[in-house]
């Protein structure tokens, strides 16, 4: 856990007392290490932070909100993150990883994400877009579980109805893609970087378990976040809480 | 001594009373008594000399005392007698015909080589004697009892000792008839499992006097004995077993043997056990798995030790009738709950249990799982008894009482109670107390006892086993061998939201940790609720065995908990037909008695059932019994069957109403000669001598049963004399009579006044 902007009020001492907590996964970016004043060892952050923390915790903050009212769980109600090298990580099941086109794991997180893999947690990834983002996380999940292929989940696993019945996977824009489609302007759209297509991809272990969903050329997070904005079209937070609540569902279950 | 001092042996005086002979009023004796005792004293209180007064009154004294002894003997005292008149009367020779009277005893003769002694005739003294006075009847005994002419008709083959049965059978033949009394001789150990108390009180009734003859050692020494040895008749193919089994020595305390467990000539484990000190029993614990289904012959055996006396008590064996089916469990979570993820994984590769389950995810919402049809659970939890039935066993998570209606509450208590299934309760926030489950229906099934609910209460806990624990199959975490503490030990630290600190009377406590007030915390309780079992595990996150970091990642802890957990859950659920033999194996032309419960797809007792029993010898030869239906018990069907062949019978009974079928149930008897006679072989003195007592006879050994025949004169039954038998030329008044007189004389010697 770090101290942010907004820091975390949950972690080891909270555990027990809920049984589920939202656990946002630290991670080190390609900036490095974080100093006080807001300096990667490898230079200047994007606003100062790290990459784990995009959204962070409004997006959380709100979508506890949300997933209290969608689904009848005991779960805690504070922003949670916990990083992949901390050992209590393998005391929350089931972790989010934001922006992970910018992960750099260092070799205590590989091994903590692939410890917590392989005794049977679950991963969601988000908010990453095209070819560059896609072979950077790409290159490090295959640190932590190499040899395993990611594939395209296809759209009758039960992953799309576990809680809601999802028919298609829809591409959720960042908020100022999201505001423009809004607006009415020309040329607004969802992609962005070069991430046209959304996917919903995973990998699986030998026995066929779902370890790792990634939520691809999409932004989940920023549709939670901005869900109060009148100028954040519905149907895309309503997509980003549906998925979310299936992907939450089925990894307690599966 | 005491027959040379009193002249007769202390039975005559057990039996008669004492009265005196002499003729005239006893009264007028006792004042010619007081007269000549005061002439005594006088003559010794008058007579001059140098006698102090304490000498005076010492030689006064033993003068009165020889003076009354010399009274007593013109009193005439007599023994009065009912004794037997003689060649009218029988008495019933019972002779143990069973194979434990082959057993050697210590001197190297046989335990049948007395009786051979004996009973032949023309060469016992004793069987002269008694034939003089009574006319006998011989009957042999062993798991039945049957007239025989004489000692010719004993093979000492018998399979079982059945004395209750035998003594009845010699009343019966023998009613009507004067008795004086039944000799039984025998080892005594008896294997009927049949009390003796009613064949006693019969006898009592009837005035038959039982006297018995034990033959052999009473301790059969160096010698090493294999306890019964308690096995589910039935279980899942791949359960763990824990079998304890007593072992009890003589004479070869302290040495270490091999305890070895086979099924088909194949090795299951083995352990070393080191004997007790001398006469003490030891337990062994032997854990194994049955991995292939079918009927399994288990063997507990420890290889015969050099100089062992009887070498075929060193091994039991048990049938296990191992099961291959998969067994429906239906798992109803209140919420979303990873217990939900880790208990699907820890059995899913388990072929014997299909775990269902329902979990509800919003008010009316439900993700079921693993169900068999899309109509299955489509209504949420269960609303009829029909539908909760289809399952042998029931989890619930943490789901709020409230949650279901009164009906819903009964019928999960019914479901335990009358149906027989299997209920877990799960720990969690909305479990128990906490849950708002006391004063529901389903509190009663609990094997905890509910305290305050307490909704902030959240404690960590190191889980131990109890020792109730380390010998349940359930909570072993698949150690063959060793002590599974180690293995709980090596776990971390996990949950508890509900405070629970005691099990219901009749519960057992398996699982326990420390809690953080001193007391205990309950993790792991059972107990049987009417038909069936209920279980309550208390943790929130068991799943932490699993997934917390100190636990390494090839650790099957977690998994083979939660699998030997759910195969316990449905372990012994019935069916609607329930097959049970009341033999696990037995000898060719032994009468075995099947029993079928039978009961309706509602699980209700069915007494107009049609019931087959349909029998498959080793030959494959098929014939078919009907059992008819008890009358004393609702849905309890029997018949009985006698095997002719050795080998594998397979039993298999159905049960038909109206041309529907109700059920059908198999299972598995053995036929082969039966060891049950070389267990507990040595001589039962206190059996023997409490048949004697409680009839009026007596208790003889080999040594002692000399006094036999003239002590049934004495103590017998049947027709009877009343005889007197005069007292006063006993031995002992004469020699009273000198030791006073030398005692005075020697009094006087030392006193000086001779």
């Amino acid at each position: 856990m770090r101290d942010v902007e907004a820091p975390a009020s949950a972690g080891g001492s909270a555990y027990g007392t809920h049984e589920f907590y939202w656990t946002r996964a630290e991670y080190t970016d390609v900036f490095g290490g974080l100093d006080d004043e807001g300096f990667g060892s490898r230079g200047r952050r994007w606003r100062g932070r790290p990459f784990w923390t995009t959204d962070y915790p409004k997006a959380d903050r709100q979508f506890l909100v949300v997933l209290k009212k969608m689904i009848r769980l005991n779960v805690y109600g504070a922003e949670h993150p916990v990083s992949l090298a901390d050992p209590q990580l393998r005391r929350y099941p089931l972790i989010y990883a934001v922006e992970v086109g910018h992960m750099d794991l260092t070799a205590d997180e590989v091994r903590g994400l692939r410890s917590f893999l392989n005794a049977g947690g679950f991963l969601i990834v988000d908010d990453f877009w095209g070819p560059r983002e896609w072979d950077q996380f790409q290159a490090n999940i295959r640190r932590v579980l190499p040899g395993r292929s990611i594939v395209e989940l296809p759209m009758d696993h039960e992953i799309f109805s576990a809680y809601y019945q999802i028919d298609s996977i829809v591409q959720v824009p960042n908020v100022r893609n999201a505001e423009a489609i809004t607006r009415g302007y020309p040329g607004a759209h969802t992609w962005e970087k070069g991430g046209y297509v959304p996917h919903v991809r995973g990998i699986f272990d030998d026995k066929g378990h779902l370890m790792v969903v990634i939520n691809f050329n999409t932004d989940l997070g920023d549709a939670w976040e901005w869900a109060e904005d009148p100028m954040y079209p519905l149907r895309y937070s309503t997509y980003a809480c549906e998925m979310a609540a299936n992907m939450i569902v089925y990894g307690m279950s599966h | 001594v005491f027959e040379f001092l009193f002249k007769y042996r202390p039975v005559y005086f057990e039996q008669g009373h004492l009265a005196l002979g002499a003729p005239g009023s006893v009264r007028l004796w006792l004042v010619a008594a007081a007269v000549l005792g005061a002439i005594a004293v006088a003559t010794y209180t008058m007579a001059r000399g140098r006698a102090r007064v304490a000498d005076r009154a010492v030689m006064a004294a033993l003068r009165v005392l020889l003076l009354g002894v010399l009274l007593l003997c013109l009193l005439r005292p007599v023994l009065v007698l009912s004794t037997v008149a003689p060649q009218q009367n029988f008495v019933g020779v019972l002779v143990d015909d069973s194979r434990s009277m082959q057993l050697q005893n210590e001197d190297g003769t046989r335990r049948s080589n007395f009786v051979t002694r004996l009973l032949t005739p023309g060469q016992s003294e004793l069987l002269q004697k008694l034939s003089d006075r009574f006319t006998l009847r011989f009957f042999r005994f062993s798991s039945s009892a049957s007239r025989i002419d004489g000692p010719g008709g004993l093979t000492y083959d018998g399979t079982h000792t059945d004395l209750a049965g035998a003594l009845d059978a010699a009343r019966q033949a023998l009613s009507g008839l004067p008795l004086a009394g039944l000799v039984m001789i025998t080892d005594g150990a008896d294997n009927a499992d049949r009390p003796l108390t009613d064949a006693l009180v019969s006898l009592q009734a009837a005035g038959v006097p039982v006297f018995t003859v034990g033959v052999g050692d009473e301790e059969v020494s160096p010698d090493i004995e294999l306890g019964r040895v308690e096995v589910p008749r039935s279980i899942l193919t791949g359960s763990a077993l824990v079998v304890d089994v007593v072992v009890t020595q003589t004479g070869m305390h302290r040495t270490t043997v091999p305890l070895i467990v086979e099924s088909d000539e194949r090795i299951l484990a083995q352990e070393s056990v080191t004997l007790g000190s001398e006469g003490e029993p030891v337990v062994a614990r032997v854990r194994f798995h049955l991995d292939e289904p079918g009927p399994r012959r288990i063997r507990f055996r420890i290889p015969a030790q050099p100089g062992e006396r009887v070498e075929r008590n060193n091994a039991r064996q048990v049938q296990i009738d191992v099961r291959s089916e998969r067994e429906k469990i239906l798992y109803f979570e209140g919420e979303p709950r990873f217990q939900v993820k880790f208990m699907r994984r820890a059995v899913e590769d388990d072929d014997n249990i299909q775990l269902v389950v329902l979990q509800r995810t919003a008010q009316s919402k439900f993700l079921r799982l693993e169900v068999d049809s899309a109509d299955e659970l489509a209504g949420g939890f269960p609303r009829t008894r029909a539908e909760l039935d289809r399952y042998r066993g029931l989890v619930l998570g943490s789901v709020e009482a409230s949650f279901f209606t009164h009906d819903q509450l009964q019928m999960i208590a019914d479901f335990v109670s009358d149906r027989g299934g299997g209920v877990l309760f799960l720990g969690g926030h909305n479990a128990f107390a906490e849950g708002g489950w006391a004063g529901t229906p389903v509190e009663e099934v609990m094997p905890v006892v509910l305290g305050r609910s307490d909704p902030k209460f959240l404690a960590e806990v190191q889980v131990a086993p109890t020792p109730a624990g380390l010998a349940h199959p359930a909570v072993q975490l698949g150690a063959q061998d060793g002590d599974p503490s180690e293995r709980w030990k090596a776990l971390p630290p996990i949950t508890v939201v509900n405070r629970i600190s005691e099990v219901k009377p009749g519960a057992t406590a398996l699982l326990t940790a420390p809690a953080p007030d001193g007391d205990r915390q309950v993790i792991l309780a059972h107990q049987r609720y009417g038909r069936g079992k209920a279980l309550a595990f208390i943790p929130q996150d068991s799943w932490l065995w699993q997934m917390s970091a100190d636990v390494p990642l090839d650790n099957q802890s977690f998994e083979t908990f939660w699998q030997q957990m759910l195969r316990w859950l449905v372990d012994g659920v019935p069916r609607p037909v329930t097959l049970t033999l009341d033999h696990e194996h037995a000898e060719r032309g032994e009468s075995v008695r099947l029993t079928a419960s039978v009961v309706d797809s509602s699980y209700l007792a069915v007494d107009d059932a049609t019931v087959l029993a349909r029998i498959t010898s080793p030959s494959g030869v098929v014939s078919e019994v009907p059992a008819d239906w008890t009358v004393d018990r609702d849905g309890e069907y029997v018949a009985q069957f006698v095997p002719s062949e050795e080998g594998e019978y397979e039993v298999q009974v159905s049960a038909a109403r109206d041309g529907r079928v109700l059920g059908s149930d198999a299972t598995y008897l053995r036929t082969a000669p039966s060891d049950d006679e070389f267990f507990s072989a040595g001589r039962r003195t206190r059996t023997l001598d409490r048949i004697a007592e409680e009839t009026g006879g007596r208790f003889y050994t080999p040594e002692t049963v000399a006094s036999l025949p003239e002590d049934i004169s004495v103590t017998g039954a049947g027709v009877t004399l009343v005889e007197e038998k005069d007292l006063w030329d006993m031995p002992a008044l004469f020699i009273l009579v000198v030791l006073l007189m030398g005692v005075e004389w020697g009094y006087r010697r030392t006193r000086g006044l001779v």
